[in-house]
């Protein structure tokens, strides 16, 4: 017992004296070591002191692998919840250089994190450290890891989206686990609904179900739900499946959802009392998906529907004449209605109080700012590094062997024999 | 037979003469060229004298006008001459029913020499250069190289005047060789700028046209930026005090700097920036055209290669 305590004290007196950054490599290889003997392990509970010791900004690697062995091993939940702030702490001022050593650990010790705050039922806790977290593990902001769609959980139950935003709006081109992609995607389409920005919701949610998959799976068949729904409120009508769709869920996933197709064709009628009656008939589905809140918005979403067809026909119109029309019950809730649209910057108009009319202007935007011209230069640069990434991956497919395969299988006779696209050492 | 004149006349060419010379030239060329080839389609008695020539160009000759004035001898046109190559002499009726054509038009102008085309001055050059003796008491040839020597960057021009030496007890006249410089007007500038960047194989084509223009543009802009960076690094030394003050230039600066904004109104704002945008939008457009094709491209080879149950409705022509 002394001699595994003396091995872990002499573990921990290395740890503080290896703290430059060329040591890290050996310190490394120590501490993997000291893993595979019992003597950590048992001392496992006794090691909240030792912890206590170390700086978690300098040793972050010693601190880390001492931490995942106090967290798995046999310690109550009590102690892991009074545990709960240090964690945080380490992870708020841990070094990234360090944690990339073992970044399997770090993410065991932050998923033990999370569950801890979950069943806590206080999540809004575990958001910031997870936010630096999830910074410190990516290579780069491109990167998608693990811990990515945990902590886009913890924001939702949280309720609270903000903090989750600058690692939303991201472009991710890089993702190791497909699950951790469906699971980013569709949280981050949740997230975005929730903060009633739908065309980007729209795009997270796109991502689901258009990734390339062998079999479908549930999140993608939730992720279409929604993005039928989103799609209405957005733009009122679903779009088809783009070419890039796989096969299997071209197929299959429009059996998941065949009431939300009815509600997309009674919602092209554009009557209420038609979508009405829709929704009553399979309110139980909706219920049980969760998707109720949602429904409800396409309802009220129909009728600025209607009135931004208006737009498109007249220039002025009264406001008695717009409740008419939209089916809304009288000049007040119309004048209601236009007001929050123009706000939201939905339709460009003026209500004139006096004589109750509203006059139809065209989009103010004249395009001679510097402004605009920075977003725009903005707007070119991306699209610049997009494209070059592209044809990047194109090359990339070019050459891919399994291209190269069925390209070759396909070669017909009227193929110039002189001319082998495919050698024939792929066939 | 050359050397460096050292008569102290400053020659003065415009670039109108060289544009002719040249032109004269290759037409003749493409000319006999043509007439070669159509004579070796005759039957085969014919084949020595075609093939012959093809093989040796044409030698181009004719006179040039100008003004002289003291020193400075300006030559502004040329025009092409008739040459009697069995008796090595310039046809003189044809050379003076010319002149006074030009005489007409141009009265200021009197003929200063002559030019031919060649890689060095011949014997036979001098004959006929006597024989212009007697318009002009000092001619001057101008030879123009038409081999084209990519690594060569000057000119393949070069002006000739004769010198009385006395080589062996004889005075004799010989060539030598002198310094010119190329004198241009606006409007000549521009059409000889015109003349040197259409490219006749695909001189059709607007995109090669535009990206010719752009090209120029870019270029144009891109040396003006570094001048305009020399300029500032060498008045940033001058209040550094590395450098000492020179104000003749500080004033030229600011006479310069003076000149620039050339518009500051509102409108103008308006409508530049309007414009402006309009050309990003554009170019966005253009961008987004071609990113597009690029993922359409990206897309259809994934779905080829990995897509399981891929359509394979028929058989299409791969290219």
């Amino acid at each position: 017992m002394a001699a595994a305590m003396e091995t872990v004290e002499s573990l921990v007196a290395h740890i503080q004296a290896l703290t430059k950054p060329e040591d890290v490599a050996q310190l490394h290889s120590l501490l993997k070591q000291s893993q595979s003997d019992e003597a950590l392990r048992s001392q496992a509970p006794h090691l909240a002191p030792l912890l206590a010791d170390l700086d978690p900004a300098k040793h972050s690697l010693g601190y880390l692998y001492l931490l995942d062995t106090y967290l798995y091993s046999s310690i109550s939940r009590e102690q892991v919840a009074a545990f709960l702030p240090s964690i945080a702490r380490f992870l708020n001022t841990c070094s990234a250089y360090h944690i990339r050593f073992a970044s399997d650990k770090f993410i065991s010790v932050c998923r033990c994190f999370k569950d801890q705050v979950m069943r806590q039922q206080t999540p809004i806790q575990g958001i910031i450290p997870l936010r630096s977290a999830v910074q410190k593990l990516q290579n780069s902001s491109e990167q998608l890891t693990t811990l990515h769609s945990d902590f886009l959980l913890l924001c939702l139950l949280a309720k609270c989206y903000k903090p989750s935003l600058c690692i939303l709006e991201n472009d991710i081109f890089e993702a190791e686990n497909p699950k951790d992609l469906f699971l980013f995607y569709y949280y981050g389409g949740m997230i975005y609904i929730g903060l009633k920005r739908f065309s980007k919701a729209l795009e997270c949610l796109h991502n689901v179900f258009t990734s390339p998959m062998a079999n479908l799976n549930a999140i993608a068949i939730e992720a279409y739900k929604k993005y039928i729904l989103v799609s209405l409120i957005h733009s009122g009508q679903v779009p088809p499946f783009p070419k890039y769709t796989s096969a299997t869920a071209q197929r299959n996933l429009k059996n998941y959802a065949q009431a939300y197709l009815d509600l997309t064709t009674a919602y092209a009628t554009g009557k209420h009392s038609e979508i009405e009656a829709c929704i009553q008939q399979h309110i139980e589905k909706f219920q049980s998906d969760n998707n109720l809140g949602l429904v409800k918005q396409v309802l009220s979403s129909l009728s600025k529907r209607n009135i931004q067809r208006l737009t498109q026909t007249y220039l002025t119109l009264s406001l008695q004449d717009i409740s008419n029309s939209v089916q809304l019950n009288g000049s007040k809730e119309s004048e209601l209605h236009v007001l929050h649209m123009i706000q939201d910057g939905e339709i460009h108009a003026t209500i004139n109080q006096k004589d109750g009319m509203v006059i139809f202007h065209e989009d103010p935007e004249e395009y001679k700012t510097c402004q605009m011209v920075n977003q725009m230069d903005l707007s070119i640069q991306r699209l610049m590094s997009l494209s070059k990434k592209l044809t990047a991956i194109d090359e990339h497919i070019s050459c891919d062997p399994a291209y190269l395969t069925k390209i070759g299988r396909e070669r017909t006779r009227y193929e110039f024999d002189d001319f082998d696209s495919v050698p024939p050492k792929y066939l | 037979m050359a050397s460096s004149s050292s008569s102290g006349i400053t020659f003065k060419l415009h670039p109108l003469v060289i544009v002719n010379i040249s032109d004269h030239y290759t037409r003749l060329k493409a000319q006999t060229l043509h007439s070669g080839e159509s004579s070796s389609c005759a039957p085969p008695s014919n084949g020595g004298t075609a093939g012959s020539a093809l093989s040796a160009p044409p030698r181009v000759f004719g006179c040039v006008i100008g003004v002289q004035r003291g020193r400075t001898v300006e030559i502004f046109n040329s025009f092409e001459l008739l040459f009697d190559s069995k008796t090595h002499t310039l046809d003189r009726a044809f050379l003076e029913k010319k002149q006074e054509l030009y005489k007409k038009v141009f009265p200021t102008f009197y003929i200063l020499g002559w030019y031919s085309t060649g890689s060095d001055v011949e014997e036979a050059d001098m004959l006929i250069h006597r024989s212009l003796m007697d318009i002009n008491e000092n001619p001057i040839y101008v030879l123009l190289n038409p081999a084209i020597i990519h690594s060569q960057k000057d000119l393949p021009i070069s002006i000739y005047e004769t010198e009385l030496h006395v080589i062996d007890g004889n005075p004799q006249l010989i060539f030598v060789k002198s310094s010119y410089n190329i004198e241009t007007v606006e409007a000549e500038r521009i059409s000889v700028d015109h003349v040197a960047h259409l490219k006749p194989s695909d001189g059709g084509s607007a995109a090669t046209q535009l990206a010719a223009h752009l090209t120029g543009i870019h270029s144009a802009i891109k040396m003006l930026n570094s001048r305009v960076r020399v300029l500032h690094q060498y008045l940033v030394a001058m209040q550094r005090g590395e450098i000492p003050l020179d104000n003749s230039l500080l004033r030229q600066v600011l006479s310069l700097l003076r000149r620039l904004p050339a518009i500051e109104s509102e409108k103008f704002q308006d409508e530049f920036l309007m414009e402006f945008n309009d050309t990003l939008l554009m170019t966005y457009l253009a961008m987004f055209t071609n990113c597009t094709g690029t993922m359409n491209d990206v897309v259809e080879k994934f779905n080829i290669a990995y897509d399981r149950h891929s359509r394979r409705g028929g058989r299409t022509a791969f290219i």
